[in-house]
């Protein structure tokens, strides 16, 4: 049984745009699960402040979402995608695509639920510095999509790069490389990023004179964080960009895929442990105020010595795509 | 997007080996070492009680790094490895904001720049375990928690050069592409200056804060 | 198209390699950065210990890396060994 390319490239399309919002909506629909929860909670303890605490929960609500609207964006391009001139290499840059976007949303949609629901209960805590969390919350949730952007951004590249000049051989194995490296690095950042805006969030509410100390070491937590993110990024680029030689050998195909593999799940541990790291030290600033620069350092050094696996698995993928 | 990974080389043949430069790497960090030094000596030119602006930049960046290997190290070894710290910091900060000029890019998106400052931190934090432990204490450490775990002992070790440089080359060069990428896919509208801003001088600073503090810890580690 | 036996080793070598590295990381990372949470929540509590909570956040977790750099080694043995 034997299909021709065209029909190839449509099954690929199809089954990309199907895992592209089908992972997508994973992390939305827990991050908007978790607000809502939280702001129940805080409904219940002030129930006066019901208008505001409502509001608070739609504008994070639909800030988790938009992780699942890029999803959702890149499945529906993919699905009305004209293939133009049909070539094999496309059916596996699409479905790249799709795996890049479906995994790259999970992280940032878990994420952003952090902020907006810490956000909600924190409203009900000290009603009288609702803007201020509303603010606070805005901020933090939108570092939260970096690494989902970066999922976009590489399967935006992947849709839309020609590449038909590109031998098949190893190059079907380099583009789906690229695209799990992106999707699943971003899925430690995105959370871990969450977890540092919502500690800050409940740090605000707790102590409101805190807010500008508290707001800079979450983006200084939150920076870091999404450095694993910002690893899986290089190596998706270095594998689209790169001309791989014209191969028919398995181990030349590989060699880029697991290079892909190897810093996508790499990054994902590192993510998640310096969000945890930033989400303690951010809920002790606002503690603990006058011990801002020790704590900071304290997280620097702790979530830069965290990262290392990560270093570890992009110096692997280094390895598999230019030594080997 | 051809410019990606595009170096300027020097190849020079000498007794049997190539050797390569690469051109604008090596310009950009004379850049950067002259606008240090220019920088060291207008602040240091009319010293006063009441400081002018660029007196009043080194000494901050003095006294913060004084006080932070002060807490890592003692007041002894302070006085002698503060200088150190501190212009590790200048130097590193000035590479990572070099990039935001026109034409220039930053020395340590190269990974020869962060690899040579990583090997020079190992060789400064070992050197110093060796003068102030002893020779013997500094052997022994690596026989701990029992003597079968050297070879893993050595390994961890020369892992912290590997993870220190290519953290800083990551960054740095993930940076570089992500504005280039973006740059290409919105035609250069409004974006780009907003991401330079974050990638070049947010992340690089705190990169290069990152990297200080490191070797600072690993030296500190050697001493204890 | 046949795959000869070397072929198939050499490939399953080099994604082993990947996967090893990859799945590694994982726990590391996490374990580490609990390390580090942990860490920042005690010099929260108590300021004036912070030399001796980061000397001891840094030895926690250069142990827990133990199994990193463990999957960094067999990465590199089967990368440049098998």
């Amino acid at each position: 049984m034997s299909f021709d390319t065209a029909t190839w490239i449509q099954v690929a399309t199809f089954s990309a745009g199907g895992l592209a919002m089908g992972f997508g909506a994973i992390g939305a629909a827990l991050g908007e699960g978790y607000t809502a929860g939280l702001a129940n909670e805080g409904l219940s303890s002030r129930p006066e402040k019901s208008g505001d605490i409502f509001k608070n929960m739609l504008v994070g609500q639909a800030i988790a979402e938009s992780a699942a609207i890029f999803a959702l964006v890149v499945a529906v391009l993919l699905l009305f995608l004209d293939p133009g001139a049909p070539y094999l290499l496309k059916a596996s840059a699409v479905l790249a695509a799709g795996l890049s976007m479906g995994f790259g949303a999970i992280g940032s949609g878990v994420g952003a639920g952090f902020p907006a629901g810490q956000a909600c209960l924190g409203i009900a805590r000290q009603p009288a510095v609702s803007g201020t969390l509303t603010t606070n919350m805005l901020i933090g949730s939108a570092v939260c999509q970096t690494p989902a952007i970066f999922a976009m951004v590489v399967a935006l590249l992947l849709m839309f790069t020609d590449f038909s000049s590109m031998p098949l051989a190893p190059t079907w194995a380099a583009l789906l490389g690229a695209g799990l490296s992106t999707g699943l690095a971003a899925i430690g950042s995105g959370a871990g990023g969450g977890l540092a805006a919502g500690a800050s969030c409940e740090g605000i509410a707790r102590q409101p004179v805190s807010v500008g100390n508290v707001t800079t070491t979450m983006l200084v937590g939150q920076a870091v964080s999404q450095t694993p993110a910002i690893f899986g990024l290089l190596i998706s680029f270095i594998l689209i960009f790169s001309a791989f030689p014209e191969s028919a050998a398995l181990s030349a195909a590989m060699a880029p895929l697991g290079a892909g593999i190897c810093m996508g799940f790499g990054g994902i541990g590192p993510g998640l442990g310096n969000g945890l790291t930033a989400e303690q030290a951010v809920r002790w600033v606002a503690r603990n105020l006058e011990n801002t620069g020790g704590l900071t350092r304290t997280m620097l050094v702790g979530q830069a010595v965290s990262q290392s696996t990560a270093i570890y698995a992009m110096v692997v993928s280094l390895v598999l795509i230019f030594v080997i | 997007m051809e410019e990606l990974g595009k170096i300027h080389q020097l190849v020079v043949t000498a007794f049997g080996y190539e050797l390569r430069f690469n051109l604008e790497v090596i310009s950009w960090t004379w850049i950067v070492i002259i606008c240090l030094l220019i920088f060291g000596y207008i602040a240091k030119r009319n010293r006063s009680i009441v400081p002018g602006i660029f007196q009043n930049i080194g000494e901050l960046f003095i006294e913060q790094f004084y006080g932070l290997t002060e807490d890592a190290l003692d007041k002894r070894l302070a006085r002698k490895y503060a200088p150190l710290i501190c212009a590790l910091f200048m130097f590193l900060l000035f590479c990572n904001i070099l990039g935001i000029f026109p034409h220039l890019g930053e020395p340590t998106s190269d990974l020869n720049t962060t690899l040579s400052m990583g090997i020079m931190g190992f060789v400064i934090a070992h050197y110093v375990g060796i003068r102030e432990k002893g020779f013997k204490a500094y052997i022994k450490a690596y026989f701990q928690p029992i003597f079968f775990m050297m070879p893993l002992n050595v390994i961890g070790e020369l892992s912290k050069v590997i993870s220190i440089s290519f953290r800083l080359f990551g960054n740095i060069m993930g940076g570089d592409i992500i504005v280039l990428v973006v740059s290409y896919l919105t035609l250069s509208l409004v974006l780009p200056p907003f991401l330079i801003g974050f990638f070049f001088i947010f992340i690089g600073a705190i990169q290069a804060f990152v990297f200080t503090m490191l070797t600072l810890v690993y030296i500190s580690v050697q001493v204890k | 198209m046949a795959i000869e036996g070397a072929e198939l080793v050499k490939a399953a070598s080099l994604l082993g390699a990947g996967l090893a590295m990859g799945l590694g990381a994982i726990g590391p990372g996490v374990g580490e950065g609990l390390v580090g949470s942990k860490a920042c929540e005690a010099i929260g509590k108590n300021p004036g210990e912070a030399g001796l909570l980061t000397r001891t956040m840094l030895v926690g977790q250069a142990v827990s890396e133990s199994t990193g750099i463990y999957s960094l080694v067999v990465a590199l043995l089967l990368l440049f060994v098998v």
